[in-house]
């Protein structure tokens, strides 16, 4: 039987609404198996899977008041503080830092006489250093900071995740800037301001924007971090992140109502910075800086 | 976990090429090494497909865009020690979901990672869900810049949906794809938060990449020096992975002209 042709414009439409239905079924899945396990009681977790509450099992909020209020709570106040505030200091650093970085990078024109490299090729090593895999160069890492007494400190951790996020910084602001009319900064130029005045009064309001989606981006990277932090810390700077990886090693078996808390308490934040960042990512800024 | 570096000031002494040596005959290196190029090839190609289906099916007018675009962006955005938990939780043979779920629609209960020839797969499968987002927004930002006039002459041509990706969308979209997939290869032979937290490299050795191994030589024994020689092992393999990538589409493309 032949379909007409509007009946089979119908039929891709609802097959495509199905697929992304699933989806989005698979990429939430994982998200509402942590909330709905945070809220179980360790026989629910034990008597096999147990999908929807006050259905199939009695929700509680043992897990929440132990990890919030109870014998976890200083652990886990001190851990998500230390998190917190090497995300964002170090993202804020990265981002002054490496705006200008990237500012100078398209206003200047730079030449390094012995291996003539001009600023595209300065701009490549820069992100070149984005493509070692950071077990290479973590180890020269943990030898300068014992000599430096920065083991297990937030000044490391912050100055190491500063490093981190750096090139990625340079990178997508250097594009930024290139997209910016220069007009703007030439008049304020001739009308005497200096060049830091045209870069903090022009340049930086115009690129608002970008500086955020930037920012939030290193505060994501840094905030997800677990290798530096594994390294590079072992108590006073250790990071949320370690925090879970330690909770589920236990001699007792991982307990998976507590895991589940813990695990929510990490993500939140980037939940959030994911509903922020969703129409920078889709405008094509994050993506034309990669292409 | 063990802080011994006491080789570093102590005993530190100058053995040439020795770690090197070592390396060449030391066959759970070479365990890793197959190990971390089976997870990049089968990861990142999972992704792609995937990645490239989620980009069509979102590249169309429908409704509730934002939404599924935030939940589609979500994976990428969550830290990866966390995830890897979700993951255990799900996996679980006992507890988790996955096997119940296969089992009410009557198909075989998996043992995903405590099944040594498994396990890998498992963790692509792991890996894929956390990063195929990342396939998915360079894909779709790759389809929203082609031009449009092009779909339509095909369309008035009267090519079929499948001829216009075949010979119009696939092949524009040939270079964000090389770049694309480089950078996720790149990303994936840094594998490490997620297996470590995951299977610890377990069962055995089955998903201990040359990233694990390193770590476990150079902070679990404390030979710094050895482990040095590894991560340089891995950055060799990831240059030259690199090079073999680029060159074998170059010549693919050249053959094509």
């Amino acid at each position: 039987m032949q379909m007409s042709m509007r009946q089979s414009q119908r039929l891709k439409l609802g097959l495509t609404y199905v697929l992304l239905a699933l989806w989005a079924i698979f990429c939430l899945f994982p998200i509402y198996w942590l909330i709905i396990t945070s809220v179980k009681l360790p026989i629910a977790v034990f008597q096999g899977p147990r999908y929807l509450p006050w259905i199939d099992f009695q929700p509680s909020l043992h897990a929440w008041q132990d990890v919030l209020f109870g014998r976890f709570q200083d652990e886990v106040a001190r851990r998500w503080t230390n998190s917190a505030i090497m995300a964002t200091s170090s993202a804020a650093l990265a981002v002054v830092i490496g705006s200008m970085a990237g500012y100078a990078l398209t206003r200047f024109q730079y030449f390094v006489p012995g291996l003539k490299w001009r600023n595209n090729d300065l701009a490549f090593w820069i992100i070149s250093q984005r493509m070692l895999p950071p077990v290479v160069i973590i180890l020269p890492y943990i030898i300068m900071f014992r000599f430096l007494r920065l083991i297990d400190t937030h000044a490391g951790m912050i100055l190491a995740y500063t490093v981190f996020n750096l090139p990625f910084v340079v990178w997508i602001m250097r594009d930024f800037f290139a997209g910016l009319p220069i007009d703007l900064e030439e008049s304020a130029l001739i009308d005497g301001a200096s060049r830091f005045q045209a870069f903090t009064r022009i340049v930086l309001p115009l690129s608002t924007p970008g500086l955020i989606a930037t920012y939030l981006f290193c505060l994501m990277f840094a905030w997800n971090d677990y290798l530096f932090a594994l390294m590079l810390t072992f108590s006073r700077a250790s990071t949320m992140p370690m925090y879970v990886a330690g909770m589920g090693s236990q001699s007792y078996g991982p307990q998976w109502w507590y895991l589940s808390a813990l695990s929510l308490l990490t993500i939140a934040p980037m939940i959030l910075i994911a509903l922020l960042v969703e129409r920078y990512i889709t405008r094509g800024l994050v993506v034309g800086a990669i292409k | 976990m063990s802080w011994d570096l006491s080789r570093l000031e102590g005993g530190a002494y100058f053995i040439g090429l020795g770690n090197f040596v070592t390396l060449v005959n030391d066959a759970r290196f070479w365990n890793t090494a197959r190990v971390s190029l089976i997870f990049v090839v089968g990861a990142v190609t999972l992704e792609y497909v995937l990645g490239l289906g989620v980009a069509m099916l979102l590249n169309q007018q429908i409704r509730f865009r934002r939404f599924f675009r935030v939940a589609f962006l979500l994976p990428m955005m969550l830290t990866p020690a966390a995830v890897a938990y979700a993951g255990r939780m799900l996996f679980n043979e006992g507890m988790g979901p996955i096997n119940d779920i296969i089992r009410h629609l009557g198909g075989p209960q998996i043992p995903w990672f405590s099944n040594p020839t498994l396990a890998l797969p498992s963790l692509m499968l792991l890996d894929a869900w956390e990063w195929t987002p990342f396939m998915m927004i360079v894909l779709l930002a790759g389809l929203q810049s082609l031009p449009l006039e092009v779909f339509e002459a095909a369309r008035v041509d009267g090519a079929s949906d499948w001829q216009v990706f075949r010979h119009i969308t696939f092949p524009m979209l040939v270079p964000v794809s090389i770049t694309v997939v480089l950078i996720r290869a790149l990303e994936a032979f840094k594998l490490f938060d997620i297996v470590t937290v995951m299977t610890g490299g377990g069962p055995g050795t089955a998903t201990e990449p040359v990233t694990l191994y390193a770590y476990l030589v150079g902070m679990k024994n404390g030979n710094l020096g050895y482990a040095s020689a590894i991560a340089y092992a891995l950055l060799v393999m990831v240059v030259i992975f690199s090079m073999i990538f680029l060159n074998s589409l170059r010549r693919r493309a050249a053959a094509g002209e």
